[in-house]
């Protein structure tokens, strides 16, 4: 499956722009991490890949058909996790699984419930209605549904969020076995989750893509920008973006982005999330 | 094909919902409204106080109620934001339709549920005159259909608005509309069908149609609506306008809501049922054109083939005319405005004609140019379904297999501007019917069977005078009875012969009339030797011609025979429905003010009372009669409301006229029987009060007041107001 985004802009009718002239070549087999602040265009890019939204300039084209003539081709391929949703809470997990597998037309519903049921571990509350449900498991069941019939796109806007650590990392390992045939597109503010398993990332923001690239390729693009150092007065701190203040026994120990470090800041092997932040931090500056 | 699975998951969903089954149990419920609350059909007939109302209450309860849930279910998706799971997978447009054939559906459960629950409580109320058919009917016609469109109405409320709060302002307002301002507009009342009356013991198929076809008009419309809002579902997270862009580009959508939208208006615009007469009733200008010069009239005869499954006629006429004006002539005939005119010929030879679009009366004005030859023979065809006049009191054409009733103009055309010849306006009228209906003119004249045909029909005759004529038919039994010097023909309805024999009908006809004859005179319009008593569909009343009389069905119900204060059995309630032969059809009252307690219920329950008192004797009627009127009088007379009305005029409107209505009704029929019986004792007793009431019954009429007033009643009695005093 491909998607191709083309000189895509975005403009909402109370006049704010939240894409300009976005291009993007999305490709199976691949798990692509959407990072971004907030506001950074990140939800309005996942709604019109969704068809939920119209740019209002350039074409989405799926496998090269535009949309939304293709919209039902996307819909047929599509399985979707938006970070805002609802369930029916008067049904139960299977029972809604259920309507979503026919929303889908899956032929075999019943085997694809079992296995979304399975892999969301919630094979226990299958038949629990879910108004009693907790705010993970609803989540999960979000999850599930995105993930009935093994659609070959698949795309997650904060998937993670209500899950606890364990299930985090359950979940990160489904999704990255999941991007081995498939087009996964996630979109999270948790740099772990994309860190750990993306093997593409997209970092926006204001509406622009500011990197396209691997994570390691991102991680080299803050090297010699990262250091650490013990804290120093205000003034002296100016230019630099504080990531981390770690209060120890000798003082706090700062870590901090910049273009050009401090001759007192030692040098440190950046992180992802320090490459994500020196890159946008940058594009502040800019 | 993925709605067709979508469905039943759709319906199970809605169905798991504790609110949809507080909505199905309520609307299930609902129909009891119509028992003690809301009661629009006004007739007392079985079917109309325990079908028609219960049937139009559950429909008004239940539309509002589906109109509501499909609010809320719409919404719901919204609210609870599911709809951004489901429009990612499907399209929404296909989801609100799923969403609609699944309410559909719970109205269709719900409407069923109702049949069932309902038919035993129906069958019981309701007793010997029930039918499924009529039961079938009526609660699909006058409760189920308005359940969709309900469903419609709200869903489209809802689709064009995206809110929910709006939506069910906007579907209030609607539902109100119908319940106010269009409650008489019979094919805007989308939600409270214009049913005045059902019959119980004839057919109801021309208000059922007309029913049907109100409620089809609307569903085509609400469906019409209900499309444009489907293209307005938000799409692409666009607005309305955008959205409705984007839809119409499948070129079908809009055609179908095009299609739907026309086919409601052709149906409104159409309807075959009411006519366009004028409105003022003091308008007469047919009876104002003038006698075509130097023609007169010399018969008339017809050939008329009532289609009693299509409710239409077909019929033949042919008129012969003297002309001796040697020249052209327009003649005028009034056509029932649903009827179709053609082949006009005078002599052979095709003459030109037209049909005027103005109407009165149930008329429109045909006019055929004769030639200036002596002898005319004006021959002409007709067909069509007849229309009535009265929105709000449809039924009197009825038409079927059970009854008909062709008045005048829906018979054949009737001439209205040639004068009578030496024999008046002599016509024979030849009618092919079912072989299950007697065919009765509404005069003195008798049918006759003239021909048996093979296709299991049978052809009437008989002869008539006059340019119209009324023909009443159906599966009615007839008896035959000797009284009061004259043979009473009595026709009623096979339906109701357990009712009749058991109130003992032809017991009581000759009772009656044989007191009625003795004591006050022969009736006005009696033939002489042959009176025909014709029990009627329910026509809100009774009225009489030369040889025969009309019995409304309304009044030999068996809750109206079962009313203590006409008559202490039923079969003492038929002898006072009979006497108002005498006392309100063969003498008149003034009913302008209801609430006067003289009218003609007051000698009838007295008529009654001495009838009762002949054939059970004077204790009998002393217990059930007079101590009954005194006791209620009594009451009255210490009635809180009574003692102070001041108290009554502060109530309520409706409570008000609720109790006023009771108050006068015990004025009616007791007060008044017990002054009549005071006025017996002051005038000299029985014999002197039988003088005094055949005095009156044989008065000479004022034609332009023919009333008999409470005035001329005292003065006959030489008595003044103040002597009848009770207190």
């Amino acid at each position: 499956m491909q998607l191709n985004i083309q000189h895509v802009s975005m403009t909402y009718p109370n006049g704010k722009q939240a894409l300009k002239d976005l291009d993007l070549e999305l490709k199976t087999p691949s798990l692509i991490g959407l990072l971004g602040p907030n506001g950074a265009g990140k939800s309005t890019l996942m709604k019109l890949l969704v068809a939920a939204l119209m740019p209002t300039a350039g074409s989405i084209l799926v496998d090269g058909e535009p949309l939304p003539k293709a919209d039902r081709r996307l819909k047929a391929q599509l399985g979707y996790l938006p970070q805002d949703f609802g369930l029916f809470d008067e049904l139960t997990v299977t029972e809604f699984l259920d309507y979503m597998a026919a929303l889908k037309g899956l032929p075999d519903p019943k085997a694809a419930i079992r296995a979304v049921v399975r892999a969301v571990n919630l094979e226990e509350k299958a038949r629990s209605r879910i108004r009693t449900l907790s705010g993970g498991q609803r989540q999960r069941v979000g999850i599930a549904q995105a993930l009935l019939g093994d659609p070959p796109l698949l795309i997650f806007d904060e998937p993670t969020v209500g899950l606890d650590p364990e299930e985090r990392i359950h979940f990160r390992n489904l999704f990255s076995r999941a991007a081995q045939d498939r087009l996964v597109l996630l979109s999270t503010h948790i740099i772990e989750d994309v860190q750990s398993v993306c093997d593409c990332l997209v970092v926006m923001d204001h509406g622009q893509v500011l990197f396209t690239g691997t994570p390691e390729e991102l991680i080299r693009s803050a090297q010699g920008h990262v250091g650490v150092f013990w804290e120093r007065e205000e003034a002296q701190e100016a230019g630099l973006h504080i990531t981390a203040r770690v209060n120890t026994s000798q003082g706090v120990r700062c870590r901090a982005v910049a273009d050009q470090l401090p001759p007192y800041a030692q040098a440190e092997e950046p992180t992802l999330e320090d490459a994500y932040l020196y890159l946008t931090s940058r594009e502040a500056v800019q | 094909m993925k709605m067709l699975r979508l469905f039943p998951l759709e319906l199970r969903r809605l169905l798991q919902s504790r609110l949809t089954w507080l909505i199905l149990l309520l609307t299930v419920l609902s129909p009891v409204l119509g028992l003690v609350l809301y009661k629009p059909a006004t007739s007392t007939t079985m079917l109309s106080m325990y079908l028609a109302n219960p049937a139009i209450a559950g429909g008004v309860a239940g539309a509002i109620l589906f109109g509501l849930v499909a609010i809320f279910e719409l919404d719901r998706a919204r609210r609870s934001r599911v709809d951004i799971l489901t429009d990612a997978v499907v399209s929404p447009l296909t989801t609100a339709l799923t969403r609609l054939l699944a309410l559909l559906t719970a109205a269709v459960l719900t409407a069923g549920l109702t049949m069932l629950v309902w038919l035993p409580i129906s069958a019981g109320l309701i007793g010997s005159v029930f039918t499924g058919a009529n039961y079938v009917l009526a609660y699909l016609l006058l409760m189920g259909l308005a359940l969709p469109l309900g469903i419609l109405a709200a869903a489209a409320a809802y689709q064009f608005t995206r809110r929910a709060d709006l939506s069910i302002v906007l579907f209030i307002a609607f539902c109100a509309l119908s319940l106010t301002v269009w409650a008489d507009d019979w094919q805007l009342c989308w939600l409270n069908p214009c049913v005045w009356a059902l019959s119980d013991d004839f057919s109801n198929f021309r208000v059922f149609r007309s029913v049907a076809w109100m409620r089809l008009t609307w569903l085509a419309a609400l469906a019409g609506a209900w499309t444009v809002s489907y293209l307005c579902i938000r799409q692409y997270g666009k607005g309305i306008f955008g959205s409705l862009a984007r839809s119409v580009r499948r070129v079908y959508r809009p055609v179908i809501a095009a299609a739907l939208l026309a086919c409601s208006v052709t149906a409104y615009a159409a309807q075959p049922f009411i006519d366009h007469s004028n409105p003022d009733l003091t308008v007469m200008s047919f009876y104002e054109i003038p006698y075509a010069e130097g023609v007169t009239f010399l018969s008339r005869s017809a050939q008329v083939f009532p289609d009693t499954s299509a409710g239409t006629v077909t019929g033949r006429a042919s008129y012969q005319f003297q002309n001796t004006s040697g020249q052209e002539q327009s003649i005028f005939f009034g056509v029932n405005p649903g009827y179709t005119i053609s082949n006009v010929k005078a002599n052979g030879a095709d003459v030109p004609f037209t049909v005027s679009g103005y109407q009165e009366y149930n008329e429109a004005r045909l006019e055929v140019t004769i030639p200036a030859e002596e002898e005319v023979e004006l021959t002409m065809e007709y067909s069509g379904f007849p229309q009535e006049s009265l929105p709000t009191m449809q039924g009197g054409k009825e038409l079927s297999g059970e009854y008909l009733c062709l008045e005048n103009s829906a018979l054949s055309p009737r001439v209205m501007n040639v004068m009578p010849g030496e024999e008046g306006y002599p016509a024979v009228i030849e009618v092919t019917l079912p072989e299950t209906m007697i065919a009765i003119p509404f005069s003195s004249s008798q049918a006759e069977v003239i021909s048996e045909n093979a296709d299991g029909t049978r052809t009437w005759r008989y002869e008539h005078n006059g340019a119209g004529g009324i023909l009443y038919a159906g599966d009615y039994v007839r008896e035959d009875i000797e009284a009061g010097g004259m043979t009473i023909q009595f026709y009623y309805g096979r339906k109701h012969q357990a009712v009749m024999e058991e109130a003992g009908a032809v017991e009581a006809v000759k009772a009656v009339v044989d007191y009625c004859t003795e004591h006050y005179g022969t009736l006005s319009f009696g033939s002489g030797e042959t009176l025909k008593l014709i029990q009627s569909r329910v026509a809100g009343g009774g009225y009489a011609v030369g040889g025969a009389s009309l019995l409304d069905e309304a009044d030999f119900t068996i809750a109206n025979l079962g009313d203590a204060d006409k008559g202490a059995i039923p079969g003492e309630v038929f002898i006072h429905e009979l006497v108002h032969q005498w006392w309100g059809l063969g003498n008149m009252f003034d009913t302008v003010d209801p609430t006067s307690p003289w009218s003609s219920e007051g000698l009838t329950v007295y008529t009654t009372y001495r009838i009762v008192k002949e054939l059970y004797g004077e204790a009998y009627a002393q217990e059930h009669y007079v101590d009954q009127w005194r006791q209620a009088v009594d009451d009255y007379y210490l009635n809180f409301y009574v003692r102070n009305p001041e108290y009554l005029e502060v109530l309520p409107e409706a409570v008000q006229l609720g109790i006023s209505n009771s108050l006068s009704s015990v004025r009616r029929y007791s007060e008044m029987p017990l002054k009549i019986l005071k006025a017996e004792q002051l005038a000299g007793g029985e014999e002197a009060m039988d003088q005094i009431l055949k005095g009156l019954f044989n008065r000479e009429l004022d034609p332009m007041y023919p009333y008999l007033t409470y005035q001329e009643f005292l003065d006959a009695c030489h008595l003044t107001e103040e002597e009848l005093d009770l207190g």
